[in-house]
């Protein structure tokens, strides 16, 4: 592996450790926003 | 004077529960010894080698026993509810907190009196000449691993899977004060047998910040 | 949020541009070479961490100070993009020193250091994991989270007590020699990698702030349920009324 290779590297590295969190986190906000929905139906459907 | 005495009631409680039964200096000693005699078979070292890396040694038994003997703290005062009744005890929080790291701080003192007669011997390592600096060294080294191992004992009290957890909170804490102890250590079991004031100083600090860390955020410990 | 579009545009036109700088603008440096160009991007994640973390200790402290939940919820969001900083910083540090030292790791005190801060902040996630009531598991992990942050400065501390293989401070502290372009191109990067790393955080404090809000909601629900299955007030033993309501 020529220097930059190792260079190149590093620089994928970095934007794949943000992007792939980036993505896990947006994920885990569509989860959890259907569930909140879900429960404010239960929530409303319990008061009426 | 109020705190002090209240400090010193929980100390001496501390101290009758163990020597009771003392079991836990009695697990610590062993388990350590097991660590001294374990090492020998995985590396047979020569005597140079025993003074060069013997003292990495010696902390490193020390730390994962001590980690282990603090685990009890605030783990055995959930029998019983104990800890609720010392939290509405009229004593400042840090009382509670100091007596418990005074109480092992002997435990473990007593236990490293012991161990490192045994690991000169097995090592053929002389402390003649350097007992006295080694007593302030080990006492450094020891003050920072209980005041922290006991703050961290009460935060991981209430966690699930407590003695893995308790271990993976402290070691990688007290990674300074191994390198600190460890360095002082080598250059005291050396050739030129001297006391690296750097170090001890540092590993001083060291104990002094978190000690006062400890002291401010008590209350905090106790809410939780 | 309307005005996330255009910021996380320029963001990532920023990040572009700071890396076409870092690997084709940026002159060449003396010693080292093209390897060197990994600095753009090795420092500006560490600075990131630092602001990271620094964010969850003020917020740690802060929580503890006025139990205002947002500052829970920031403290583990701050604690989070701060390890995955330093596991960026880790990470390309390696990339760096294998081709310069020849070899991936070297045990010198502030790559230890470092790798110590990432256990550290590791250690607090788990122990977040495994503290189940909110009050105790924010208090707990609060007091934590400040002590670990106070080993930060030994991080620090490290460099200039110990010996150490790792290259001397460039921008603070070492001699000043840096060429004007290279300063450039690192603020550049700087303001790049500093801009992803709050973008992240507000994002994944906004997962936290609404897992908060999914929990309000299940513990609304379950009182509503066990309120609805409460034997009704009517209902009295023989001998004995029930107070009324609103006595005492």
């Amino acid at each position: 592996m020529s220097d930059f290779d190792f260079l190149f590297t590093a620089w994928m590295v970095v934007w794949a450790v943000f992007f792939v969190y980036e993505i896990s986190v947006a994920k885990r906000i569509g989860h959890v926003r259907e569930e909140i929905d879900r429960l404010k139906d239960q929530l409303n459907s319990q008061k009426a | 004077m109020k705190a002090l005495r209240a400090t010193w009631t929980l100390f001496a409680k501390e101290c009758r529960l163990e020597f009771r039964t003392r079991e836990l200096l009695t697990a610590t000693v062993v388990f350590s010894l097991i660590i001294i005699v374990f090492f020998s078979f995985a590396f047979d070292p020569t005597p140079a080698e025993s003074r060069r890396y013997g003292p990495g040694l010696l902390w490193i038994a020390f730390f994962f026993a001590g980690s282990l003997m603090v685990n009890p703290s605030f783990a055995r005062e959930q029998i019983n509810d104990t800890l609720d009744a010392l939290r509405m005890a009229p004593v400042p929080s840090f009382a509670v907190l100091s007596a418990k790291i005074l109480a092992n701080l002997l435990f473990l003192s007593i236990a490293e009196a012991i161990l490192v007669p045994v690991f000169s011997v097995f090592y053929n390592v002389s402390l003649v000449g350097i007992v006295g600096r080694l007593i302030l060294v080990l006492v450094l080294g020891t003050v920072g691993l209980v005041i922290t191992g006991t703050v961290f004992s009460a935060i991981s009290a209430h966690a699930r899977m407590r003695e893995l957890l308790l271990p993976v909170l402290l070691l990688p804490f007290l990674t300074p004060v191994l390198i600190a102890a460890v360095s002082t250590t080598i250059s005291l079991f050396g050739d030129a047998r001297e006391l690296d004031r750097t170090w001890v100083t540092f590993l001083a600090g060291f104990d002094i910040v978190f000690l006062a860390a400890s002291w401010i955020l008590s209350d905090f410990l106790a809410e939780g | 949020m309307k005005a996330r579009i255009p910021i996380t545009l320029l963001v990532a036109a920023l990040v572009f541009f700071g890396g076409f700088a870092g690997l084709f603008i940026a002159p060449d440096e003396a010693t080292m070479h093209e390897i060197q160009r990994i600095f753009y991007f090795h420092v500006p994640l560490w600075t990131a961490m630092t602001l990271a973390l620094s964010i969850s200790c003020f917020s740690c402290i802060a929580w503890l100070v006025s139990r205002r939940a947002t500052f829970d919820l920031l403290a583990v969001a701050g604690a989070e993009v701060g390890v995955l900083c330093c596991t960026g910083g880790l990470i390309t540090g390696m990339l760096w020193g294998k081709p310069v030292w020849g070899i991936w790791w070297t045990w010198d005190a502030r790559l230890t250091s470092t790798f110590v801060l990432w256990l550290l902040y590791i250690s607090y996630l788990l122990l977040r994991e495994l503290i189940e009531d909110p009050h105790r598991r924010a208090t707990l992990s609060a007091v934590f989270g400040v002590f670990a942050y106070l080993d930060l400065p030994i991080v620090l501390l490290s460099t200039t007590l110990w010996r150490t293989q790792h290259p001397q401070p460039v921008l603070f502290g070492g001699p000043k020699s840096i060429n004007h372009t290279m300063l450039m191109v690192f603020l550049l990067c700087m303001v790049a990698i500093v801009g992803v790393m709050i973008l992240i955080l507000i994002d994944r404090y906004r997962l936290e702030r609404l897992r908060f809000e999914l929990d309000e909601l299940r513990v609304e629900i379950e009182s509503r349920e066990m309120d609805a299955q409460q034997l009704p007030a009517k209902q009295a033993v023989p001998g004995k009324e029930l107070p009324a309501k609103g006595t005492a």
